[in-house]
């Protein structure tokens, strides 16, 4: 991990996305001390349903030094472009990879964005967004149990992920939020935003950056009905890769974890989809209550661990990354300090 | 979040294009059920899933799919939710009332959800478990709102 940028996340971020991109892209060159003549790849993450353009091609490829150079464009979140910037390094393809993630759900209406990601026969004239699709993930993770513990501990744990990021919404101001899609209120719910995060990968050698060890990904069915709404086993499918990837125990643990969970129920599906992370605290940063940005928020917390791995001493961080409907896909990356 | 930078114009762009998507052969067959008031699923060949909707390919087992089963009108909620937050219905862009009922009903004789609305909006008189039936409109065309919602049954 040869550098990171950041730019954002705002609520809104009145730049264009060539602008956001090139922010962050810049600052995570000036940081591996390198520039865009000593990138051999690029790997891009965008959706084009929530730029209103075909995303990466139009708005991306020049600020991201890619014009006559190889680019791949990844339809998912920012943590699989890293991971498969890594597999180009791993397969000797490529020595240096910049990987870049941006969204900016400013742009427009986030629920009727998302409206437009589900089937369009079956589910679109309906008129469900991401934010039902949560409602009804909730209910199935509170399941049989005590609903008033379940809302009880939610707003507790939602609460700390607000301190984390100066925000003193306490517990019973997030029981007393409004309902959004029941038993979930709104300040359960981290803030969309806009932002743009960018890495620079490289085989060289590093003296300060943490070394990614290994990266896994998973998609389940789109379909909320289709898989076990209670569970995030592709999480746990996704950790097994990456654990496999690095040549470690599954059942090791972790001294900084930085997981993609929108909401306090998803912390659950983190623990009893990776066990060895279940007495973890998941978003010591305060993860995506600082602002989540499309499909760009996983790579958000690739860099915001970079970040903890460099400032700290010696560690085994995991990050996380999710994208689609209810957690319908995740990707996980291990690393180290550097040796 | 971070500091906010320099205001800049913003150009509002709104998209008027009407899509024309293919159903699938097996969705077809599954909307010209709905004309009759019938619901069928496809059954995998593989691991003996009956998916609903229905789609052509097992991706589990990475099967095609050809026997159609029957599935009743009635079934089970499996998750539900009471929606509060503003959504426009997809077919008028008119908003939809609000709260609305929302759920993944297993129906009888498939092993996948569908996602519909539910008549009942009050938490306390839905649970995990409880049955539903189908609740058709009058005039039916082929498509999913063919069934106006479900109905908890008590």
């Amino acid at each position: 991990m040869a550098g990171t940028g950041v730019s954002g996340p705002l609520a809104v971020d009145t730049r264009s996305i060539p602008e956001m991109v090139l922010a962050a892209a810049e600052a995570a060159l000036a940081d591996a001390q390198t520039d865009f003549g000593n990138i051999d790849a690029v790997v891009t993450a965008s959706v084009d349903l929530h730029d209103g353009l075909t995303a990466s091609n139009i708005a991306v490829t020049e600020v991201v030094g890619a014009v006559m150079k190889p680019e791949t464009r990844i339809a998912g979140d920012g943590l699989a472009a890293a991971a498969h910037a890594a597999c180009q390094i791993w397969a000797g393809a490529y020595g240096t990879v910049l990987v870049v993630a941006h969204g900016k759900a400013s742009m427009a209406d986030q629920d009727s964005v998302e409206q437009w990601a589900w089937d369009p026969i079956t589910i679109q004239p309906l008129g469900v967004g991401f934010t039902v699709a949560a409602g009804l993930q909730a209910r199935a993770v509170m399941g049989e149990g005590d609903p008033e513990a379940a809302l009880s501990r939610w707003a507790t744990v939602a609460s700390r992920r607000w301190q984390a990021v100066g925000v003193g919404s306490r517990p019973e101001d997030v029981l007393a939020s409004p309902v959004t899609a029941a038993p979930l209120r709104a300040l359960m719910a981290a803030p969309a935003a806009d932002a743009a995060y960018a890495v620079v990968l490289t085989g060289e050698p590093q003296r300060r950056g943490p070394v990614l060890k290994g990266v896994g990904y998973d998609l389940d069915t789109h379909a909320p009905g289709d898989r076990d709404l209670a569970s995030w086993a592709g999480l746990g499918r996704a950790f097994a890769r990456a654990c496999r990837v690095a040549g470690s125990d599954t059942g090791a643990a972790f001294d900084i974890v930085e997981a993609s969970c929108r909401y306090p129920h998803e912390e659950e599906l983190v623990a009893a989809a990776v066990p060895a992370l279940a007495d973890s605290d998941v978003a010591p940063s305060g993860g995506l209550y600082r602002g989540v940005a499309p499909v760009a928020a996983g790579l958000g917390r690739l860099v915001d661990t970079v970040d903890a791995l460099r400032s700290g001493p010696p560690a085994r961080a995991l990050a996380h990354g999710t994208w689609g409907p209810a957690g319908q896909a995740h990707a996980v990356a291990i690393l180290e300090s550097a040796p | 979040m971070n500091q906010q930078p320099a205001a800049q114009l913003a150009t509002q762009i709104t998209l008027d294009i009407t899509w024309h998507y293919s159903a699938t052969e097996a969705m077809s067959r599954f909307l010209a059920g709905l004309r009759e008031r019938r619901i069928e699923a496809l059954r995998c060949d593989g691991c003996g899933r009956r998916y609903l909707p229905p789609r052509p390919f097992c991706g589990r087992c990475c099967l095609r799919m050809h026997n159609w089963v029957p599935v009743a009108d009635m079934g089970t909620i499996e998750a539900w939710t009471v929606v509060h937050v503003p959504v426009l219905d997809s077919r008028t862009g008119a908003p939809r009332p609000l709260p609305y009922g929302m759920a993944l009903i297993r129906l009888d004789g498939a092993d996948t959800t569908l996602n519909h609305y539910l008549d009942e909006t009050d938490p306390a008189e839905l649970c995990i478990g409880a049955r539903v039936r189908a609740v058709w409109r009058d005039e039916v065309v082929g498509a999913m709102d063919d069934i106006s919602h479900f109905e908890v049954l008590r």
